[in-house]
């Protein structure tokens, strides 16, 4: 059985897929977004950050810290134990319509483990669902998509050079593994973009990204904006890994809603991340 | 990638989306409810002593004659004598005391000292120098025979009970045997009380019959008295002291007729003048004869509502159900619209507003924040199991939305069939902040009362009185309801049945627990204590009960039960058909399941530590221990799911259930197991030391009954709620969970289904109750530095909502370390 670093699994999910969901999330990522809100979820280990603002100095670190300051992220579980954990909040998904998503760090990382839990999920009657950064061979997409109800699929830039600067990656595995995912593997999906002010939000990229999905994946795809947020900043500093890290400023109401008409001129249907279907 | 949340949109303000939509065809306030909303924000609420006056009074005229005769006879005196006025604007007339806003002193329940009445003076009521002396004078000349004097004369012979109420097991702890806990109530309402019954008397008998028609029959009853079966002569008195209390509230009916016809006269505004001529149709018709109309049916309601309060936990039953009637008819001819009902439903809500409380120091701790329960049941099944919802149920949930006002409470019954739309309104409450509705489970509350041999058709009537009890309208009553602490039973049992506040011996000697070989042989030896010291409990409340029976005969709610006129007895003296006249009620339960799983890991299980050197670490409160502590903190805790903890939580309501059922009530049957907490926890919490679950001396218990420590969830609603259902509370006439929500969890309408789908799924699969409190952090910490911004800030604490400025520090402290479950 397979085993995989999780950081964090999160119960009550609502905005993650359909009813109530668990989400769990894996470390270890392809991608270096310089925006990233969970830092934590980027190298494939386990790793201990430091809550600067508990610690006393009091070098009990030895020992387990009194005040908390000191954390360990990412623990090794099985798919048993993981797939333990979830059960515990099935009653709640079968009620729903929900179910459990897989999120990261990027999941299709860890491929096997990935493909064994969601197959043990749907198993068991529950809705999964894959949030994923697209960035993957196309076997690990096909080994792991068996299993899943639908994907939460990320697109971040449409240049390929710009999506280089900004993730340390290039685009376009990414943008073929959507087509493909549409058009081969026919798994519903969720187009989700993350609205980076100074980065992505340009109306240049932001035609292109509607174009490409109206026009290369699918005009009924529901497109999500997720807009930049601060809450994840702190964490840099925990991993003493700031360098890493560029500040952005949140968008605007209006700017957003600009972003909004744009794809909804393309005749897509927008959300804002949050938000679901009527 | 990146765990985007929708967080930041709520950062510039709310979205601009189309779903908002519904906010601008929400009704409005119109100006007669803004002014009566505007007159309800006073800084300092007066304390009177009107009644207490009358009271006394009639208490010394008639000391020679019958306790139940000398009660009707108090509140006729109060219904013929106190002041009568009407408000500008007031649909619904009648007012709880003699001034505006106003808190009528008791007689029966306590003595108010010069010190408690400073205390009170401090806590913003005001007193008049004039009554202040006046009332010491009252004092000399009147010492009234007290509920608490009552007991103390005999618990305080006792040495078992005595050094248990001083403990303060039971909260709060006793000081002295004729004072109790000191302070007596200070409250609105005509009647006489009793103060803290859990009971919902047979409302619709008075809408629909009248009080003429109930006065008929009971004339009819002493018609056919004979005197030659046993108890006719107490009957015969008991039927006098009715037909006089109903008599009594018709004139006090009248009283109002004449005040608003009197005002009519004078008036210049015609539209006005048309109202209160309709106020004095509507008062002089009712309560005497069944209502006519909708209008007919709220004043009747109120009349009959002032006389059952003062009570924090006067019930209005199943109000959408019995009150739908005359809505419909009305509706049908024309006589009111939609907009017509809200405003005259808001105007009842604003009626309820103007009843206060506040008890002496030791019992305001308890329920902070002007504590009351003035319930109103939603919705449910009807007797044959179909939905009972009706345009009434959305109708005041809308109502409680636009006033915004805390009280009166909802409480919404949730079952398999309930629409989503219901509950997807009564969530559009939720998200104001205001803390209501309540959600309650019709699968869990009708199972307590089947399993206690309720015929399932009768059971689907049930309703919540007080805070989260269920009883049957006109069948049964909650009358002596202790809160236990049992973390405190866990610290003494750990120090050989001492009291360490007071030095006395509470508990049989536990011995040396270092000799029980294995956690089952140490979980043993503390249930056994713990049954000792529920024994001592059921005791207390027996001894309650007994004197409550003699002091405080109540002809009103007695003869609104079923069987009440025929019976000639009050409710006191009877056995009901379904009997739960007393209930044991666990506080901090789940920091002892906490407490016990870490000694249980590390005592017993790693074996890495030994049971006298944690309670040195308890003793010395964790100073010098903070890695012990740590490790104690690290343990299992429950509302996560882990069953490690969850099942010791299981086992302990389970025993305390099975156990409570073994001790007999003074009104026949057997005492019933509960689980609300109130603001128990926090005084509660304060008598108890260091606690094995890390918990410091004195700070609050867990919160509810099954809800988390505060801030040891770590997994979100759900697995609380998995937590919570893994303990059978089918066997409990009540539990409580409440859970704080952050708004980005509840913003979006796809937020609220999924909110709603939780409920549901939580009270169709065992689930008792569940409560939401939606403010974010940083409102509370505001709130906290500025009261003066955050007048209205209404929060959920235990069963009630109250304004968040009107509780302690330490209750508002509790209210925002409680987990803030986040949207993922």
């Amino acid at each position: 059985m397979s085993n995989a670093i999780v950081f964090n699994i999160q119960g009550y999910s609502i905005h993650d897929g359909p009813g109530i969901r668990t989400t769990v999330f894996l470390k270890g990522c392809p991608l270096r977004c310089q925006w990233c809100q969970n830092p934590e979820s980027q190298t494939s280990q386990c790793e201990a950050l430091l809550h600067a603002e508990l610690c006393e100095g009091c070098e009990g670190c030895v020992e387990p810290c009194p005040r908390g300051a000191r954390e360990v992220v990412g623990r090794a579980m099985s798919v048993a134990e993981v797939f333990a954990e979830l059960a515990k909040e099935s009653l709640f998904y079968a009620h729903s319509g929900g179910g459990v998503t897989l999120s990261g760090g990027e999941p299709l990382f860890s491929p096997a483990f990935a493909a064994e839990l969601l197959a043990r999920c749907k198993q068991a009657g529950w809705h999964t669902a894959l949030d994923t950064c697209g960035y993957a061979s196309w076997h690990s997409v096909c080994q792991v998509l068996e299993h899943v109800d639908l994907v939460l699929f990320d697109l971040k830039h449409m240049d390929s050079r710009q999506h280089f600067a900004g993730t340390g990656m290039p685009n376009e595995r990414i943008l073929e593994n959507a087509r493909r995912i549409c058009h081969e593997l026919r798994v519903p999906m969720w187009a989700r973009i993350p609205v980076i002010p100074g980065y992505n939000d340009s109306t240049d990229n932001m035609t292109a990204t509607a174009r490409f999905i109206a026009e290369e994946l699918s005009p009924s795809l529901p497109v999500y904006l997720h807009p930049y947020h601060r809450f994840g900043e702190g964490k840099w500093e925990q991993f003493r890994r700031p360098a890493a890290h560029r500040r952005f400023d949140p968008p605007g109401e209006s700017h957003l809603h600009g972003i909004r008409r744009l794809f909804e001129s393309r005749g897509l249907n927008v959300f804002r991340g949050g938000e679901e279907r009527e | 990638m990146s765990d985007f949340s929708s967080e930041a949109l709520r950062i510039d303000g709310d979205p601009a989306g189309d779903h908002r939509e519904s906010v601008d065809t929400a009704p409005s306030l119109s100006p007669r409810i803004r002014r009566l909303l505007a007159a309800l924000r006073v800084d300092r609420y007066p304390l009177c002593i009107e009644k207490l006056k009358i009271v006394l009074a009639s208490q010394h005229a008639t000391r020679n004659e019958p306790q139940i005769l000398r009660r009707a006879k108090c509140l006729e005196s109060v219904l013929d004598r106190m002041p009568v006025f009407i408000e500008s604007g007031e649909l619904i007339v009648g007012q709880g005391a003699s001034r505006p806003m106003g808190l009528e002193l008791d007689a029966d329940y306590g003595i108010w000292s010069p010190e408690e009445i400073e205390s009170l003076k401090a806590s913003g009521f005001d007193i008049t120098p004039e009554d202040e002396s006046t009332l010491a004078a009252l004092y000399r000349h009147h010492a009234p025979r007290t509920l608490t004097a009552a007991i103390g004369a005999i618990a305080g012979e006792s040495e078992r009970l005595w050094p248990f109420l001083r403990s303060g097991v039971v909260l709060p702890p006793w000081k002295d045997k004729t004072e109790g806990p000191g302070g007596g109530y200070a409250q609105s309402g005509l009647g006489l009380g009793p103060g803290f019954y859990l009971m919902c008397v047979d409302i619709p008998r008075v809408l629909n019959r009248g009080l003429n028609g109930l006065i008929a029959e009971a004339e009819e009853e002493r018609r056919c008295l004979s005197f030659l079966e046993p108890h006719a002569a107490d009957k015969a008195v008991y039927l006098e002291s009715v037909i006089l209390t109903y008599r009594a509230l018709i004139r006090f009916a009248d009283r109002h007729a004449a005040l608003a016809d009197a005002i009519a006269a004078e008036t210049s505004d015609p539209a006005r003048r048309e109202e209160l001529r309709l106020i004095a149709r509507s008062c002089r018709r009712v309560p005497a004869e069944p209502a006519g109309s909708f209008v007919e049916a709220l004043q009747a309601f109120w009349f009959l509502f002032l006389v059952l309060n003062p009570s924090p936990t006067a019930a209005a039953g199943r109000f959408d159900q019995y009150m739908v009637p005359f809505y419909e008819r009305d509706l049908a001819t024309g006589k009111i619209d939609e907009t017509g009902a809200i405003e005259w439903l808001a105007c009842l809500r604003i009626k309820d507003m103007q009843l206060n409380r506040v008890s002496g120091k030791a019992n305001r701790q308890k329920n902070a924040g002007l504590a009351k329960w003035h319930n109103w049941t939603l919705g449910g099944v009807t007797a044959d199991g179909r939905d009972a919802t009706n345009a009434l149920t959305y109708l005041l949930l809308d109502c409680a939305k636009l006033t915004r006002l805390p009280h009166h409470t909802l409480t919404l019954r949730v079952h398999e069939g309930t629409p989503e739309e219901l509950l997807v309104k009564a969530l559009e409450v939720v998200q104001t902040g205001l803390g209501l509705p309540a959600f309650v489970g019709d699968r869990s509350y009708i199972e307590y009362f089947r399993s206690n041999g309720v015929p399932v058709e009768r059971a689907r009537d049930y309703v919540v009185t007080g805070c989260l009890d269920a009883n049957l309208p006109g069948s049964s009553r909650t009358c002596a309801i202790g809160m236990f602490v049992v973390p405190l039973v866990l610290e003494m049992f750990l120090h050989d049945g001492i009291d360490r506040r007071t030095g006395l011996r509470v508990g049989p000697p536990a011995g040396n627990l270092e000799t029980c070989e294995d956690f089952p042989a140490f979980l043993a030896a503390f249930k056994q204590h713990l049954r000792h010291f529920m024994a001592l409990a059921a005791e207390k409340n027996n001894l309650e009960l007994s004197v409550s029976r003699e002091l405080f005969p109540d002809p009103l709610r007695s003869s609104l039960m079923d069987d009440g006129l025929r019976c000639g007895k009050d409710v006191l003296a009877r056995t009901m058909p379904f009997e739960n006249g007393a209930v044991l009620n666990p506080v901090g339960m789940i920091n002892v399941a906490d407490s016990l799983a870490a000694i249980r890991r590390l005592v017993y299980d790693e074996r890495s530590i030994r049971l006298s050197d944690l309670i040195s670490a308890l003793d010395a409160n964790w100073v010098g221990h903070e890695n012990l502590r740590a490790r104690c903190l690290a343990c299992p805790k429950f509302g996560n799911g882990d069953d490690y903890v969850d099942q010791l939580a299981r086992d302990l309501y389970a025993f305390w259930a099975d156990t409570t059922t073994e001790f007999p009530t003074a009104l026949g049957g057997t005492h019933k197991p509960t689980a609300i907490s109130i603001t128990s926890h926090q005084p509660g919490g304060a008598l108890t030391g260091a606690t094995p679950d890390g918990r410091r001396a004195g700070d609050l218990c867990a919160d509810g009954t099954l809800s988390p420590m505060q801030g040891a969830d770590r997994n979100g609603p759900a697995r609380a709620l998995a937590s919570a259902l893994n303990i059978d509370q089918d066997p409990y006439q009540a539990t409580l969970l409440n859970l704080k929500l952050h708004p980005s969890a509840l913003s979006t309408p796809a937020d609220l289904r999924k909110a709603a789908l939780l409920i549901r799924t939580y009270l169709t699969h065992g689930g008792k109750h569940l409560q939401f409190n939606v403010v974010d952090r940083a409102t509370l910490v505001d709130a906290q530095a500025h009261p003066d911004r955050h007048h209205d800030l209404t929060v959920r604490v235990a069963g009630y909502s109250a304004y968040f400025v009107h509780l302690g520090k330490v209750m508002q402290d509790e209210i925002i370390a409680r987990t803030e479950h986040r949207a993922c």
